[in-house]
């Protein structure tokens, strides 16, 4: 157990998403272990005295953004609504607890609502999530409760605009952060077809790894597929995409076997879009910015709120679609394959980009960065108009 | 009150009444329905003897059961296994809950035997006993078919009749209460069936939180790949794990001597498929309908069935496998221990069965007459019988299940702190030993597992007590089932006061059985799984358990339960200590 504290922590750290020596990541065996600077060590010992989870992360992001959410938060709000899919989806809402609040009784209140949601964002302190079985899912759930604060801190931006002197530090901090475009020349990625089995594997393992450290990808969303004749080699469900060294399951195309039971959750949408296009590789990574600018629409007039699923229009941001869908089998792959085969990339609203590669993975990898670096860019560019 | 009725039907068989009475409304709160207010109702009960009149046999719906909550049209039957002497609950789905809940009754506890067999049918106005003397002797089907009309029915065939200790319970829609023997209880009493109809839903405290709680569900749902994925649950039904579990080399074969099996491809979710051209069914209220049944309408068989009549006894005609669980659901008894049993009589005498003796075993299994006589008493007791109780793989006589404990560490530390017995249903660590769910975990370490295990266990109690269907946390958790119930009743459950409920109900179990003499003894795997390895291939070695390893991880559950080193109640006072 101290060998899986000692790794998820050192992920928290090396993702760069925490700040140094304030990440504490605990373990409640059948005696209690903890890593981490006693502060917040002792504050998670008190909260897993009063749930019945195995593991616990508490640690304050490397951005405050954290706090400026609460900031710019009415004062009667209790929970922080982010619209992105994987928020929606899995965590449904973010309790938020300020200050004042957390000043007495401190590990009761934060218990409270851990019990009943996977993280919780506390002003001061962070974000403070459970792992109910693993030390993994603690660290999962940090990293899916900071994408989705990240998303929505930067919807906001755009959408309600800058309220504070310190969102105005944060737009500085943030552009001098993704002022440089993403570049893969350190990636290593072959531009040739895997032919053996063995390539095959180690190609989907490289490239997982690369998505991970481009950040266009968080935690163990995300898959990588590799279509090879009648079968689909595919990253599992819930796999880490920089772990994927037996977590890959190969598919029959006529699903003459059901090994691929455990295959990502969007096995159907790879499926299909091999079906449409034709091509050798998919990535599907959930890149930041082009999930905020996916959500962002003004179309005069229109009606629908649950956009997510049901808007009816093919939007674009620059060259690539944005459609609606759920995950696996809420629709998702009847939406993106039609539409993914001319730019070779397609953007979920609020989840993320597929990218194909017509030959090799390498040109996945340029398209799914390119859409990023695009997105970025543009980002920003509407971030400067809003401001004018 | 919102969720239940408060109604509990007493029927005693003996004195051929019944009458209506009230469930206290904090035993409700406190243990829910389902198992847990099962386990409540045996305080009185657990030392008595499976055959005995006084036995009770109890019904239970939840509180969530005919709301249209996802997977919940379910109910708990429990009883005394005379094949394990636990406590025992089965999970059961199909409409017959519903239909109990619609009559306006919670529970339904039968005690008492008939003077000759009887069929109890049960109305909202109660319950009356109608004579059953020519449906005894019928098979499962026959009955059903003769009562068709009175509304949901669940039946025994003749293995319950002739008190064969792996006798079911069957339900008019294919589901049962498959292990443990809770049909041959229902046959010491001579009641042949229960039929129930009823007609009016309970009212939900709050619709609008209930509607959100459900589409947070289903959303979970359609996200999980191994049911709604395209060779998940719902397309395939659980034979598809046949394939998965042959490649992780963890298929129990030729009574667990082996972990592969070649020909398991012969009754694959696949092959069924290209067979029988199956369509889907399911239960009462389930989005899944992982059922599968074909076009002359007979239900197909699960994975576990599948693979104990296959693999388990080095069988791999399909035709002969399907014609053998066929056998076992017209006869009311369950395949799983049934084909185990078989497959321990095999090891024994040097040779396994082969396709035409598995029907007329079965026969003259529950008719206790010729071969099939010594098989008539389950793995264990045969062994035993036999000079050789290490070629039963059984925890607590509860002949185990198609998942080789040698390939997920966590299995096999479920298996025996499973208070009914080598069962994987109490803790479920195939969701993420094998299937990732919630999370992955490594399946050949320890590390870990004793703590997850208790977790588990914890929750399925609760989950056992709502009722709902397993399958549904390997999409959706306890936090939005808890949501779903407070929006039903109007008490504000939350997922960490279901998991102390669910911790009470496993404890009060553990407690049964501890005061039925049971300990670390018990406890504890064939030891063929700590000798002898697995088969390996595909990249996979399947070494012994690390006997030392298991030990250490049993001794830490045990402390996390706040028991000794024998697994035994430091306090002895533990039923006095419980506040409801």
């Amino acid at each position: 157990m101290l060998s899986q504290l000692d790794k998820y922590l050192g992920k928290l750290h090396r993702d760069a998403l925490v700040k140094p020596q304030r990440a504490a990541l605990l373990v409640k065996d059948d005696t209690l272990l903890a890593q981490g600077p006693a502060d917040l060590s002792s504050l998670g010992a008190a909260i897993l005295e009063r749930i019945n989870v195995l593991a616990l992360a508490i640690a304050e992001p490397l951005l405050p953004l954290t706090d400026l959410l609460i900031r710019r938060a009415a004062p009667d709000c209790r929970t922080l609504v982010p619209s992105d899919t994987e928020t929606r989806t899995f965590l449904h809402d973010i309790p938020l607890v300020r200050k004042a609040e957390f000043a007495t009784g401190a590990s009761a209140l934060l218990a409270d609502l851990l019990a009943s949601r996977k993280g919780i964002i506390v002003e001061g302190v962070g974000i403070v999530t459970t792992g109910a079985m693993t030390p993994e899912m603690a660290y999962i759930n940090w990293s899916s409760v900071w994408h989705a604060v990240f998303v929505k801190y930067l919807s906001d931006l755009l959408t309600t605009g800058i309220r504070s002197p310190d969102d105005e530090l944060m737009v500085a901090a943030l552009r001098e952060q993704y002022r440089r475009p993403i570049t893969t020349v350190d990636c290593c990625v072959r531009a040739t077809p895997p032919v053996e089995r063995s390539d095959i594997y180690a190609q989907i393992e490289r490239i997982g790894r690369c998505t991970v450290d481009l950040q266009l990808v968080d935690s163990a969303f995300g898959n990588i597929s590799w279509r090879d004749g009648g079968m689909i080699y595919i990253s599992q469900t819930g796999a880490s995409l920089d772990e994927l060294a037996g977590c890959i399951d190969p598919v029959p195309s006529d699903n003459s076997s059901t090994v691929g039971l455990t295959a990502s959750s969007e096995l159907l949408a790879h499926r299909r879009i091999y079906e449409a296009t034709g091509a050798r590789a998919i990535l599907h990574g959930h890149p930041k910015f082009a999930v905020v600018l996916s959500m962002l629409c003004a179309e005069p007039g229109c009606e629908n709120i649950d956009c997510w699923k049901d808007c009816p229009r093919i939007r674009f941001l620059a060259t690539t679609p944005i459609v609606p869908g759920e995950i696996g089998a809420g629709g998702l792959a009847d939406k993106v394959a039609p539409v993914i085969g001319a730019a070779g990339t397609a953007l979920v609203y609020g989840h993320g980009v597929f990218a194909i590669g017509r030959e090799h993975f390498g040109e996945a990898l340029e398209r799914l960065v390119a859409v990023e670096n695009w997105c970025r860019q543009e980002y920003f560019r509407r971030l400067v108009v809003r401001m004018t | 009150m919102f969720g239940w009725h408060g109604r509990l039907l007493q029927v005693d068989l003996s004195a051929g009444r019944a009458r209506t009475e009230s469930l206290p409304e904090e035993w409700l709160h406190h243990y829910l329905g389902g198992r847990g207010i099962a386990v409540r109702l045996f305080r009185d009960f657990f030392q008595t003897e499976p055959y005995s009149p006084e036995m009770p046999l109890i019904f239970a719906t939840g509180p969530l059961c005919a709301t249209a909550a996802p997977t919940a049209e379910r109910m708990a039957v429990v009883s005394r296994s005379p094949l394990t002497r636990t406590l025992y609950d089965c999970s059961v789905g199909g409409r017959f809950a519903q239909q109990l809940k619609c009559a306006g009754f919670d529970v339904v506890q039968i005690v008492g035997r008939a003077a000759v067999p009887m069929v109890l049918a049960i109305t909202p106005s109660g319950a009356e006993l109608l004579p059953a003397d020519s449906l005894w002797g019928s098979t499962v089907p026959t009955t059903i078919a003769a009562l068709n009309g009175r509304g949901s029915v669940v039946a025994i065939g003749p293995a319950g009749e002739h008190l064969v200790p792996f006798a079911t319970i069957i339900t008019d829609d294919g589901n049962a209460a498959d292990r443990g023997g809770l049909g041959a209880v229902m046959g010491s009493k001579r009641l042949k069936a229960v039929v129930v109809s009823g007609a009016k839903l309970p009212e939900i405290a709050d619709p609008a939180r209930f509607e959100r709680a459900h589409n947070d569900i289903l959303r979970l749902f359609r996200a999980a790949p191994v049911l709604f994925g395209e060779l998940g649950f719902g397309a395939y039904g659980t034979p598809t794990l046949v394939d998965l579990l042959a490649q992780r080399r963890m298929t129990p074969t030729e009574n667990f001597r082996k972990t592969f099996f070649a020909a398991a491809a012969n009754y694959s979710g696949p092959a069924l498929r290209a067979a029988y051209a199956p369509h889907k069914v399911g239960c009462c209220g389930c989005p899944l309908q992982c059922q599968k049944v074909t076009a002359d309408g007979a239900y197909l068989p699960g994975y576990e069935a599948l693979s104990h009549f296959g693999a388990l006894n080095n069988i791999g005609d399909l035709a002969a496998i399907i014609t053998a669980i066929r056998t076992c659901h017209e006869l009311g008894l369950d395949p799983v221990s049934a084909a185990a049993t078989l497959a321990t009589w095999g090891e024994v005498r040097g040779a396994f069965v082969t396709e035409a003796e598995l029907v007329p075993l079965l026969r003259d299994l529950v008719w206790r007459r010729g071969a099939g006589e010594p098989l008539c008493v389950g793995s264990r007791q045969l062994a035993l019988a036999a000079g050789k109780p290490e070629v039963s793989m059984s925890v607590k006589g509860l002949e185990l299940p198609a998942y080789d404990p040698r390939g997920a560490y966590g299995m096999a530390l479920a298996y025996c702190t499973n208070n009914h017995g080598g069962c994987h249903l109490g803790a479920y660590p195939l969701a993420h030993e094998i299937l990732r769910k919630p999370a992955p975990t490594d399946r050949f370490s320890f590390a870990g597992k004793a703590r997850m295990i208790k977790i588990a266990e914890d929750i399925n109690a609760a989950v056992d007590s709502l009722v709902a269907c397993k399958f549904a946390f390997l999409g959706a958790g306890i936090e939005e089932y808890a949501e779903l119930l407070a929006a039903v009743t109007g008490v504000d459950f939350t997922p960490e006061r279901l998991k102390e409920i669910g911790e009470c109900i496993y404890l009060t179990e553990r407690w049964y059985n501890d005061v039925n003499g049971f300990s670390v003894i018990d406890d504890c795997l064939p030891e063929r799984f700590f000798r002898e390895a697995g088969s390996r291939g595909d990249g996979i070695e399947v070494p012994p358990l690390d006997r030392a390893r298991f030990d250490e991880e049993l001794q830490k559950y045990y402390r996390m339960r706040g028991l000794d080193a024998h697994g035994r109640f430091v306090d002895r006072n533990f039923l006095v200590s419980l506040t409801c």
